[in-house]
């Protein structure tokens, strides 16, 4: 499947057939395992700011607010105790890392669960190129719905995103675009429909692939 | 509940019809949020004594309530000897099977010395120093060529029975450092105590210093054979008799 961007040749493009490794693009579905990939990165996400006081930490001297005996009422010592009013607080958040550890192989097989599940339903496209000749956003708006590709992630397989498609589409809502690199499992959720170029595909054949094993030799 | 992975002909995946696999994650016990949660109130800790204290609630490791605790019944013995030294142990079986493995090789020019050893995974740890022993001699089958901090003598007998050489060599902490890291830019230095000196020029223990293994050895410095030539007046020397 493999139809084209900014020309109007389809014809010659609609014909184009691409091969796909069906281990990465046509692996078991694991919804758990996205789940797990998701979940992780959320959690890198978070910024792990909140913070508060204890009672060593509020401002105020340590002399005894009251005598122990004769008041009639409860003993207290500093006034930064968290029982009182102004105190300090008990077992309150303190900036922490909320980033958790994932094996690296589950992330892995979470990127070939999303391709995969993108192919099931039909969603991922490949492109021969993804160059966008014209300067124009507007130009670009008008082929996206004229293609239907709202709500599109475009991924390409070379060390930076083509200039052209940059530039036109960083002011349109509907569309991203991001390096094979970057990607990761929450985009893939996250974007309905996939367009790749074939140096994106050829990326995650490679870094996905099935790793080739040499057996060890031994001596008999 | 059908597992994840089996359900069939779903809605498309996204992010809001993720779940995680069905009973891999457990709910988190919270202590002390009211009595429904079963754990309000002393939050499972029972009603006072030690163990319901915050902090610790425990006594120190091996206090045994006031009776005179095990550490303090048995009696002290003996002393250490902060002159001592701990050798890595090595037996010939062990070796043997590197060897088999490939992942040792000797030669004269090129002996097994502790950085092979501990770069090879024979050895985890040198210590002191390594010392060849003898278990498993009659496993041994290849002739190996070794300079250890010490070595036994059913070690060396099995050794030198198949054509192989053992010299032992004194190693003092930063000498056995610098051979583990592979240092050649400074001396090794030679054995200052009696008790070394007297082990390492003895050629009953293969010591490098003795004149017979100077005279064996493939590689010799030239300034150990003046060392060994000081060192072994020892054995020569008398003493003046006070009239």
């Amino acid at each position: 499947m493999s139809s084209l961007l900014p020309t109007a040749e389809e014809d010659a493009s609609a014909d184009q057939v691409v091969e796909l490794d069906p281990f990465v693009f046509s692996h078991p579905i694991r919804r758990d395992i996205l789940h797990l990939c998701v979940v992780h990165y959320l959690d890198s996400l978070r910024q792990g700011t909140a913070s508060t006081k204890t009672r060593s930490e509020v401002r105020g001297s340590g002399r005894k607010i009251r005598p122990q005996k004769g008041t009639g009422r409860a003993r207290l010592g500093d006034a930064q105790s968290p029982m009182l009013r102004g105190g300090g607080v008990a077992f309150g958040p303190k900036p922490r890392d909320f980033s958790t550890k994932l094996n690296r192989k589950v992330i892995q097989m979470g990127m070939r669960v999303g391709l995969s599940a993108r192919v099931k339903e039909n969603a991922l496209g490949v492109v021969g190129t993804l160059e966008w000749p014209y300067a124009k956003t507007r130009t670009l708006a008008e082929r996206i719905e004229e293609l239907g590709w709202q709500k599109t992630l475009f991924v390409s397989g070379l060390n930076e995103v083509p200039e052209g498609l940059r530039k036109a589409s960083s002011n349109l809502y509907k569309i991203e675009t991001k390096t094979a690199e970057k990607l990761n499992v929450y985009d893939l959720v996250k974007w309905p429909k996939l367009v790749l170029d074939l140096a994106a595909v050829e990326w995650f054949e490679r870094t996905l692939g099935k790793p080739v094993v040499t057996p060890r030799a031994y001596k008999v | 509940m059908f597992p994840s992975y089996i359900r069939a002909a779903v809605a498309r995946v996204h992010l809001f019809n993720l779940s995680p696999a069905v009973n891999s994650q457990h709910a988190q016990k919270r202590l002390g949020r009211g009595q429904g949660s079963g754990r309000g109130g002393t939050s499972g800790r029972g009603t006072k004594g030690q163990k319901s204290r915050s902090g610790n609630g425990k006594p120190k490791a091996g206090f045994e309530g006031g009776q005179t605790p095990l550490r303090k019944r048995i009696p002290k013995r003996g002393f250490f000897n902060q002159t001592g030294n701990t050798y890595a142990p090595v037996n010939l079986d062990r070796i043997q099977h590197w060897i088999d493995m490939g992942r040792l090789s000797s030669s004269p020019e090129k002996p097994i010395t502790a950085r092979e050893l501990l770069l090879s995974g024979c050895i985890h740890n040198v210590h002191d120093g390594i010392k060849l022993l003898g278990n498993g001699a009659d496993q041994l089958k290849t002739p190996i060529h070794i300079t250890p901090a010490r070595a036994s003598q059913t070690a060396i007998r099995a050794v030198e029975k198949l054509g192989g050489t053992v010299f032992c060599k004194y190693y003092n902490d930063l000498a056995l450092r610098d051979e583990v890291k592979g240092r050649t830019d400074r001396l090794q230095a030679a054995p200052t105590l009696r008790k070394d000196i007297m082990w390492y020029t003895n050629w009953h223990n293969r010591g490098y210093l003795s004149p017979t293994a100077l005279r064996k050895m493939p590689i010799v410095e030239e300034r150990w054979k003046t060392i060994s030539e000081q060192l072994v007046k020892y054995k020569t020397q008398t003493f003046e008799q006070k009239k």
